[in-house]
């Protein structure tokens, strides 16, 4: 992609985020969880009930459900030569919204079940990205 | 309500519009010299000052000497969230009269923003990113709230229509009112419907835009009320909520942030309820804020908002005339203090159009700030009446 576009760097300078990052380029989908009460969190922060201390990255399904979308069609930024396809809103199984963008669906149902995979999108960033699931097709649940 | 009482005794406002020409600072002392003049008060009767933003040269540019002077940051929630902070400080004694101003030239010189890469410490994100979802594109005002909306049309089977129809009547109250962005302006839904997509399924008549004004108000205690000029309009209660709850729980894209905790706390200390209420002056820059916070004011219950509005309850002579002077979308973007001077205007009896007859009571919100991954806004409301 040639259009300018944000890198998580230039977002969120956090590093108590890396080791998420540094999951996706391995191709591992971590989210923060509590070791005391397991909440997931994504990004990095503190559970509502123990706080930060607590907390560590795990592996996690990578699946959930359509939760909302959009497309920006506002130029509001010179980021992104057009359009991007649509920023979605991803409920996880383990709980989490995500904001993330839903590649490969014709069309765009809250409540479709999603998956995660890996998009390389240069200077050895990969950012997290859903799909339908495979099974996707007769029963998709209410978001 | 005590004698301590926190009430509005003086309302400012500079001439709000596109391109006025004025900096950001005259319009503050414009809005500043016109809520003391409404007050009947001397600008160094004014001991504590509350702005928005950084303004280390207001103070001497207008003349003022207070004891105290600070800035509150929490976005469109601010204004009200400055009377919150008034009625604690006048309770207390340590404030006597209070001061809130706010005002912005927008429109005289826009930010052109920068791609946020590749150095020269421009960004292109500024205060309307939310963090990583960037990386995805998601950027601008519109933009939770477009999520919002696409969540909310989902859920209750409601269309760009019922969108439209929020829209239509906040312009027939702007096109009325002498001086707003929208005078002589009315829309119809067909016209909504063939306006382009800004942030889907949000159209640019869903959307407000920004303009120049500048806003101030003078509190006081309910005793010393008596002694000012200006009509006296009572807070008779007050609340405070925060989106990072429904981050929590999981309907940050599903609330406006009045539930469960501002709506609820305002009513309750006033001793109301939402059935009280002659007008509402809502904190809602785009359609779908409109709709949400009619259902969580409990005005109406969930899914309901679009009959509601259908129903001509918000329209001028319904049940719930809202947004009387055109909102946000064809009024002024004058942050929160768009929905705080009408609720002034309304409960004094001065709206210069769309007055509600025996407008006792009004219902203010404010909501914005601290934006990032969870969208956290502060939503404040105030219940606004004639002093008891």
């Amino acid at each position: 992609m040639s259009a300018p576009r944000p890198y998580p760097g230039d977002v969120a300078p956090d590093r108590v985020d890396e080791e998420f990052w540094e999951g996706c380029r391995q191709g591992r989908y971590l989210l923060f969880r509590c070791t005391t009460c397991d909440h997931a969190v994504w990004p990095a922060g503190g559970c509502p009930r123990h706080g930060l201390a607590p907390m560590v990255w795990k592996e996690a399904t990578g699946q959930g459900r359509l939760h909302s979308w959009t497309v920006v069609h506002q130029r509001y930024a010179n980021s992104f030569a057009d359009p991007p396809p649509n920023v979605a809103v991803v409920e996880l199984d383990e709980g989490p919204l995500v904001h993330s963008t839903v590649l490969g669906a014709a069309r765009l149902e809250l409540g479709m079940r999603l998956e995660v995979f890996f998009e390389d999108i240069g200077q050895g960033v990969v950012l997290p990205v859903f799909r339908p699931t495979a099974q996707e097709g007769e029963s998709t649940g209410p978001g | 309500m005590s004698d301590a009482g926190a009430t509005i005794v003086g309302l400012g406002l500079s001439p709000q519009g596109r391109r006025l020409g004025f900096s950001s600072r005259e319009l503050r002392r414009q809005a500043i010299d016109a809520a003391l003049n409404d007050a009947g008060l001397r600008r160094e009767q004014i001991d504590t000052c509350i702005c928005f933003g950084a303004m280390p040269e207001d103070l001497r540019y207008a003349g003022l000497s207070p004891r105290m002077s600070f800035a509150l940051s929490s976005g469109g929630a601010s204004p009200a969230l400055s009377v919150v902070v008034a009625a604690g400080l006048l309770a207390t004694g340590q404030a006597e009269y209070v001061l809130s101003v706010y005002g912005e030239a927008f429109t005289g010189d826009a930010p052109k923003l920068e791609p946020n890469h590749g150095g020269a410490g421009r960004s292109d994100i500024g205060g309307y990113s939310y963090g990583y979802p960037y990386l995805y594109g998601l950027v601008g005002p519109g933009a939770v709230y477009a999520l919002a909306a696409r969540r909310y049309l989902d859920r209750f089977g409601a269309s760009s229509e019922d969108l439209a129809a929020v829209a239509v009547v906040e312009r027939d109250h702007g096109s009325v009112r002498p001086g707003a962005i929208g005078y002589g302006q009315p829309i119809t839904v067909a016209e909504h419907q063939a306006s382009r997509m800004i942030v889907d399924p949000l159209r640019l008549l869903d959307c407000s835009r920004p303009t120049d004004g500048g806003a101030a108000i003078v509190l006081t205690s309910a005793a010393r009320a008596a002694d000012c000029a200006g009509s006296p309009v009572e807070v008779l209660g007050a609340g405070c909520g925060h989106n990072i709850t429904n981050w929590w729980d999981g309907t940050m894209v599903s609330r406006f942030g009045a539930a469960p905790d501002a709506a609820r706390r305002a009513f309750g200390e006033a001793g109301v309820g939402p059935e009280d209420m002659s007008s509402a002056q809502l904190y809602a820059p785009f359609t779908i804020a409109t709709l949400l916070q009619l259902e969580e004011y409990g005005f109406c219950g969930e899914g309901e908002a679009p009959a509601f509005v259908a129903e001509g309850h918000t329209a001028a002579g319904g049940s719930l005339p809202t947004n009387t002077g055109g909102g946000q979308l064809s009024g002024f973007y004058a942050t929160g203090f768009t929905p705080l001077s009408e609720g002034i205007l309304q409960v004094r009896g001065q709206a210069p159009t769309n007055q509600v007859p025996d407008a006792e009571l009004c219902l203010v919100s404010g909501s914005g700030g601290n934006g990032g991954v969870h969208g956290s806004w502060a939503h404040v409301s105030l219940v606004l009446g004639r002093p008891r």
